[in-house]
């Protein structure tokens, strides 16, 4: 009985996010970009073949413009700008949201325990976080996966370990702030324990922020991605869009002028953050409490 | 009053600071004439006994003279330090005459003894064999009889002794080296006997040289010769455009193809005895013939060596990879090398056909799984890792081709873009099933050649410039013969066969012999001495013609002009701005003066 009250209570708290999302008008536009870039990743194995990334049995002449039958021209393989980009996405969102999941995931456990624990736990876990927080992401990013073996997952590490920190401290401070609530005192006082508190007050209360900041740490992690794959430490067996610039500057596409090899990859780039951000800051100004109209 | 008298000096002094660069320019200390030229490969080290990487070993050949030359027409042996030589009889004992007059850039006389010391050293000092070791290795004694007089005598006949690519270096110096490997040799200016003398090397930015007039030959038609360095090939090709540099080498195809309709700037395309092959590890080993490294022990089959040669289609790779640029892999000695260049016969060739390597790998018992990949006699699915250097652009759009073959014939192959250090490292301790490879060989083939006999392992550090570990007792067998043969007609077919035994053991596939493709800025250079006379490159020749004989536009036309315009401009501009600034507040002040009284 009590379990269906708190659904319905959430149902209906999900409802009045929704309601008030929706309402940001920048934010449903992001969502919308997003909804059809990930259909068009998700199904590409579907409306196209993987074979289109063979060099080996690429068509087209070698960095021809658009036409004759290549909607955005070829690269200096041959092969479909269009199809790259398109089986590109599924490696840059992948990379970008398994990134984030790590890094959020991460972040938030050590914020909520160095919060709710305090101490010495916590004066640990600052100074490591601090340490993180103070080294130089995208170099320490850079020699990361320079050092594991090449490969998508230490492209995923890489990123991962770099940007937790910030989650952390965010999750700490808010931890701190649903911590020091009549509410929490009451549930100490009847007993509760650690993982109580933690899993049935802490997180809940906790969790919305931890949401809105996922979104829009997606797009640093896309970005740093494809930053990485530019500077030539990404995975060559996988197309990104990152990879593809990186190509693109490898083989002299710059000075031959072919923007239709420039152009789609870093467009793509730019629009994918750009609609993470959207939604970011729209779910942000929805879900933070700070941030909401009074 | 006084104030704006302030305002008046400042618009003078400005006038005068700003405008002191172009007095000085416009009067008489001319800039040095300099030919820049960009280099985008790691330049690791100035010391002639140490350098055998291509950058390196390009700018050994401007600071030092060697014993002979190679003529710019063909390639031919021409005078070098030694202006006469001659051979005894029984082909053991040669007599080189050095010229007279020849002089180190410190003064000092350049004697018969410099070079008998050179050669001494390499022989007696395994660290100084580093990178010349091949052509004394055969050395009896080297001795100087008289100050222009040098006889070497080999233990068996050797044909390469007017094509002695080593550096001769100056006693006086080098005798007070006590450790030749640790040497840096970064004394300026460096004393050296070739066109240009060493004044500045800043690692990762420039190697400045100045024009040496103490060079016995022509003189070059300028003051400095400056290699630039650039991080890619497309960081020095914008170079190019913006004027930074005049000399670009290493063009990918498309940025050749670009830069031919570019004003102001001329493309050279030319064969060069350069090579790129794909090795195939199955041999990882020391010079103790202990294994090393971690490559796939099922690359020792040798039926999946010559499985995967034959899903390497070289035509393709030239078209596609190279943009039509290069000329396809055969033998191990590159096309332009004519008479020593080897092309399979119609039973011997290794010809790309997939569904025979397929066939011979399921004869050879390993048979794909559900995924289409192979497994090893232990069942595990064949992954084979292909190593490239990132940097280089035309490689890995051929280690893209190679993988896509590979994987249709069932060998699974994951890429490994590396830096061209890590390649190194990764290449000289083993750690590698596949990797992209390339080799510049000199006019003579044997330097080429000594990279693929035991001679040349490694040691446990690494330190060795085999290719692909290569041992062989029917190549070694081979090398030594082709060394010791003075009849040239032999000596091709002993140079032959050693090349057909090399592929029939499949341990690289040559993939292209690239061509050289480069660029310069014509309206500041006018002329290049190419080597061979006919359709040759500017850089990376036998020789240092394409630098010493460079030739200036004429003044008139350089490039100088528009830039004291731009410079005269933002003066003017300053100066205005400065003045009015000046003048304004002046006025204030005495606005403000005037309302206090």
């Amino acid at each position: 009985m009590t379990a269906s009250i708190s659904w319905q209570r959430r149902r209906a708290a999900a409802g009045r996010v929704w309601a008030q999302f929706s309402a940001d008008r920048s934010g449903l536009t992001g969502l919308a970009i997003l909804g059809v870039i990930v259909l068009l990743a998700l199904l590409a194995p579907l409306i196209s073949d993987s074979s289109a990334l063979d060099v080996t049995k690429a068509t087209g002449g070698l960095l021809k413009p658009p036409g004759g039958g290549f909607l955005l021209g070829t690269d200096e393989n041959g092969r479909s700008v269009l199809q790259l980009l398109l089986w590109g996405s599924r490696i840059s969102l992948l990379v970008g949201l398994t990134a984030t999941l790590l890094s959020v995931g991460v972040g938030t456990v050590v914020g909520v325990l160095m919060a709710h624990f305090g101490g010495w736990v916590q004066a640990v876990l600052m100074r490591v976080t601090d340490f993180f927080l103070v080294l130089p992401s995208l170099v320490l990013a850079a020699v990361l996966s320079t050092v594991l073996s090449p490969g998508i997952g230490s492209i995923i590490l890489a990123i991962g370990a770099t940007a937790w920190p910030t989650t952390a401290r965010l999750v700490r401070s808010q931890t701190l702030a649903v911590e020091s609530r009549p509410y929490i005192e009451r549930s100490w006082a009847l007993g509760a324990g650690h993982l109580h508190v933690i899993g049935k007050h802490v997180l809940p209360a906790v969790l919305p922020l931890v949401f809105a900041n996922t979104t829009l740490n997606v797009a640093n992690s896309i970005i740093t991605e494809s930053t990485l794959s530019f500077l030539g430490v990404g995975d060559p067996n996988q197309p990104s869009w990152g990879q593809m610039l990186h190509n693109a500057l490898q083989s002299g596409a710059v000075t031959a002028q072919a923007w239709w090899y420039l152009l789609p990859p870093g467009v793509a780039i730019g629009v994918v953050v750009l609609a993470f951000m959207m939604c970011g800051r729209a779910l942000e100004a929805v879900l933070n409490p700070r941030l909401r109209e009074r | 009053m006084r104030i704006r008298g302030i305002g008046i000096g400042l618009i003078a002094a400005g006038i005068a600071v700003l405008s002191a660069p172009i007095a000085a320019q416009a009067q008489d200390t001319p800039q040095p004439k300099t030919l820049r030229v960009a280099v985008t490969g790691n330049i690791a080290t100035m010391n002639p006994f140490m350098a055998f990487h291509l950058g390196d070993t390009e700018i050994g050949r401007v600071m030092y003279a060697f014993l002979t030359s190679y003529s710019r027409d063909d390639f031919s042996p021409a005078p070098g330090l030694a202006d006469k030589w001659q051979v005894s009889d029984d082909k053991l004992t040669w007599t080189y005459h050095i010229r007279s007059g020849a002089k180190w850039s410190d003064d000092q006389p350049i004697t018969a003894r410099d070079v008998a010391w050179t050669f001494n050293k390499i022989m007696t000092d395994k660290t100084a064999a580093t990178a010349n070791g091949n052509f004394v290795a055969n050395f009896d004694t080297v001795t100087a009889t008289d100050d222009s007089t040098v006889v070497i005598k080999t233990k068996t006949p050797q044909a390469t002794m007017l094509a002695l690519d080593v550096p001769i270096v100056p006693e006086h110096v080098w005798s007070k080296v006590t450790d030749i490997g640790k040497y840096d040799n970064l004394q300026y200016p460096v004393v050296g006997s070739g066109p240009f003398t060493l004044t500045n090397f800043t690692q990762g930015q420039s190697i400045t040289l100045k024009a040496n007039p103490d060079y016995y030959g022509d003189k070059p038609a300028y003051d400095q010769l400056q290699f630039r360095h650039y991080d890619n090939a497309d960081a020095a090709v914008q170079g190019l455009k913006n004027g930074d540099v005049d000399v670009v080498s290493g063009l990918t195809p498309t940025q050749y193809t670009a830069l031919q309709s570019t004003p102001n700037i001329t493309t050279v395309k030319a064969r060069q005895g350069r090579q790129n092959d794909l090795l195939i590890n199955y041999q990882a080993q020391t010079n103790d013939h202990q294994p090393v490294g971690d490559a796939n022990p099922v690359l020792k089959d040798p039926k999946v060596r010559q499985a995967i040669a034959q899903s390497v289609d070289v035509k393709t790779l030239v078209d596609k990879a190279y943009g039509g640029l290069a000329e396809p892999g055969a033998g191990f000695v590159p096309a332009v090398y004519e008479q020593w260049h080897w092309t399979p016969s119609g039973t011997q060739e290794q010809k790309f056909d997939l569904a025979a390597a397929g066939k011979l790998l399921d004869e050879a018992g390993y048979a794909k799984g559900a995924d289409g990949v192979r497994a090893d006699k232990q069942g595990k699915p064949i992954n084979l890792r292909l190593v490239v250097d990132s940097g280089i652009p035309a490689q890995v759009a051929a280690a893209n081709f190679i993988k896509g073959w590979l994987t249709q014939v069932g060998l699974g192959v994951t890429l490994q873009a590396l830096s061209s250090d890590a390649v190194t490292d990764a290449g000289s301790t083993g750690k590698y099933d596949l990797e992209l490879n390339g080799w510049t060989g000199n006019p003579d083939p044997d330097a080429l050649l000594s990279i693929q006999t035991c001679g040349v392992l490694p040691d446990a550090d690494g330190n060795g410039n085999t290719e692909n570990f290569m041992c062989d007792p029917q190549i070694d067998q081979l090398y030594k013969a082709q060394l010791s043969e003075m009849d040239k007609a032999k000596r091709i077919q002993d140079v032959k066969d050693l090349q057909a035994r090399l592929y029939s053991l499949d341990s690289s596939v040559v993939i292209a012999y690239p061509n050289s493709l480069e660029a310069y800025r014509s309206d500041r250079w006018a002329s290049f001495g190419l080597q061979p006379s006919q359709g040759g490159s500017i850089t990376h020749q036998n020789g240092y013609y394409g630098y010493l004989l460079a030739k200036p536009a004429d003044a008139a036309s350089s490039g100088g002009g528009s830039n004291t315009t731009l410079i005269v401009v933002i003066v003017v501009v300053v100066v205005v701005l400065l003045g009015g600034g000046a003048f304004l507040l002046s006025r204030r002040r005495k606005a403000g003066a005037d309302e206090r009284e």
